[in-house]
C-alpha cells in the first residue's frame, strides 16, 4: 500500500461502485462514506453519468412488441401500483444503508468484546465472501496491535480514532491489506464507531471454517 | 433511424400545455427527461410508451452486454421490463434539475441488474437491495444546473475522443461488469495498467474533482 493516505476510496473502487460490479460489502463501505462526503457524490454522479452516456451510444436491440404490451398490462395491475416503502429513519446520522442494516438485526445490536477497549457487532449481509461489522473502540482505548490476514474497508461513522500514521475522522475511508500492522487508539474526547468490511481469510470452504470466526483476530504482536 | 425518433418527439412537445412543463424545458430541454416529467406528474401513458420505445432497446443492449457470472442471455427482456414497471412506479419522484432522465434510468437499470443477479445466486435473506445504497444527489449540490448540463456534454464529447484502450476497459467495467481485477486477467494487462487507464480516462472527462477543490467539497 502506498504511504499517502487518502481518506476517500480510490477511483477504480468508485468506478466499480458506479458500474454495479463492486461487491456487496465493500460497497456498503463506499455508500457509507459518501454519505459523509461530499467530494466523492460528485464525483459519483460524474460516474454515473459515464455509465449513462456509455449505456445510451450503445446500438439498440430488437424488442418483441409483445414487451410493451405485457408492461402496459403491468403498470395497470393494481398488485404492482408503487409501494409505499416505509422510509426507516438514520440512526444518529449514520449512513441509511448501515440503519437499515442495524434495524435488520431483529433485538438490538449485539456487541461482543474482542479486547478491553474494542468491541464487534457483526452484521448479516446475505453474502459471505466478508465479515460486516461495527467496531466500538472506546474513548482512549488502545487496540492491541495487529496484522489482518484478509483485506479490510473501514469508515467511521462516529467520533475519531488514531493510529501510527494518521487521525481518522468520521466519514474517514481506509484500506488496509494483509501486512498493514497497526495500532488503532480511540479519541480521547468519545467513542468511536466504525463500519468494517473484511475479506475472509480463506476463500474456499474450509470443513472447519466455522471455526475460523471470527475473522478479525486479534494477536498481540 | 435513432435521428427520426429525436424529431417525432420534439413535434410532440413543441407545444406542452402545462406551465410546469414550460418552466421545466427552460431548464432542461432534453425530451426525454420531458416525458419522464410528464409520466411523474400527469401518469400519461402515451409519454411512457415514447420513453419505453426508446430506452427499451437501450436497456437490452445494456442486458445483453452483461458478463457477470450466472447472467443469462434471456434475462434481457425481464431486465427491461423490470426497469420500466420502475421508471413508471418511480417517475413521480424524478427531478430533472438533478439528473437527466438518461442518468436516471441507467442507474436504476444498474441497480435491478445487481439485484436481479443477487435474485438469481442467493436464496439468503438479503436485507439490502442496491437502492439502499444509491445517493440521490445532493439537495444543496452548488453545480448549477447549466454546469451540469455543460458536464454531460463533455462526458460525452470526451468519452467519444478516449484512445481505444481506455474505452475498452471503461464498456468492459460498465457494460460488461467486470471489475479491474476481471478486466486486467482478460486483457492479460497488470492491474496497475488496468487501474492507470481508468485513471488517465477519469482525468481526460474530468470526472475527479481537482485538488484545489477538494477542501471545498470536504466532508461537511
Amino acid at each position: 500500500m502506498s504511504n499517502s493516505i487518502s481518506f476517500h476510496p480510490d477511483s477504480s473502487l468508485l468506478v466499480e461502485f458506479s458500474a454495479g460490479s463492486l461487491e456487496v460489502a465493500p460497497s456498503i463501505c463506499v455508500s457509507a462514506h459518501l454519505h459523509f462526503c461530499r467530494k466523492c457524490r460528485v464525483e459519483m454522479l460524474r460516474l454515473d453519468q459515464v455509465g449513462s452516456e456509455i449505456m445510451d451510444t450503445m446500438e439498440p436491440a430488437a424488442i418483441d412488441d409483445g414487451l410493451l404490451d405485457s408492461v402496459m398490462a403491468k403498470i395497470d395491475s393494481p398488485a404492482l401500483a408503487p409501494s409505499e416503502k416505509t422510509i426507516s429513519k438514520n440512526i444518529e446520522g449514520f449512513p441509511a444503508s448501515i440503519s437499515i442494516l442495524m434495524k435488520d438485526v431483529e433485538s438490538a445490536l449485539t456487541w461482543r468484546s474482542i479486547s478491553s477497549s474494542l468491541e464487534i457487532s457483526q452484521f448479516e449481509t446475505g453474502q459471505s465472501d466478508f465479515e460486516v461489522a461495527l467496531h466500538k473502540i472506546e474513548a482512549g482505548g488502545k487496540v492491541p496491535k495487529h496484522d489482518h490476514e484478509g483485506s479490510e474497508y473501514t469508515v467511521v461513522l462516529k467520533g475519531s480514532f488514531s493510529d501510527e500514521n494518521a487521525v481518522y475522522r468520521e466519514g474517514d475511508f481506509l484500506f488496509r491489506q494483509p501486512g498493514d500492522v497497526h495500532q488503532p487508539m480511540g479519541a480521547q474526547n468519545g467513542e468511536c464507531i466504525c463500519l468494517s468490511a473484511l475479506s475472509a481469510p480463506i476463500k474456499i470452504s474450509h470443513p472447519l471454517g466455522f471455526l475460523m470466526k471470527p475473522w478479525l483476530r486479534i494477536n498481540p504482536m | 433511424m435513432l435521428k427520426k425518433k429525436f424529431e417525432f418527439v420534439d413535434r410532440q412537445i413543441e407545444n406542452p400545455s402545462r406551465g410546469a412543463i414550460l418552466n421545466l424545458a427552460e431548464k432542461r430541454s432534453d425530451q426525454w427527461s420531458l416525458l419522464l416529467v410528464t409520466v411523474g406528474e400527469t401518469r400519461d401513458r402515451q409519454a411512457f410508451a415514447k420513453l419505453f420505445k426508446h430506452f427499451g432497446p437501450l436497456l437490452k443492449s445494456f442486458a445483453q452486454a452483461s458478463r457477470h457470472e450466472g447472467w443469462i442471455p434471456g434475462l434481457g427482456d425481464d431486465l427491461v421490463q423490470e426497469v420500466m414497471i420502475k421508471v413508471w412506479n418511480k417517475a413521480a419522484g424524478y427531478n430533472p434539475e438533478k439528473a437527466s432522465a438518461t442518468t436516471w434510468i441507467y442507474t436504476v437499470a444498474r441497480n435491478c441488474r445487481i439485484d436481479m443477479l443477487r435474485r438469481k445466486s442467493n436464496t439468503q435473506h438479503l436485507p439490502l437491495e442496491s437502492e439502499d445504497y444509491w445517493h440521490e444527489p445532493d439537495e444543496d449540490t452548488p453545480v448549477s444546473l447549466l454546469s451540469q448540463k455543460h458536464r454531460e456534454e463533455k462526458i460525452q464529447f470526451s468519452l467519444s475522443k478516449l484512445p481505444r484502450e481506455q474505452g475498452e476497459i471503461l464498456r468492459k467495467v460498465y457494460l460488461e461488469g467486470k471489475s479491474h481485477a476481471e478486466a486486467s486477467q482478460e486483457l492479460g494487462l497488470p492491474l496497475g495498467t488496468v487501474k492507470s487507464r481508468v485513471r488517465l480516462a477519469l482525468q481526460k472527462m474530468q470526472i475527479l474533482v481537482a485538488p484545489e477543490f477538494q477542501d471545498e467539497f470536504s466532508h461537511e
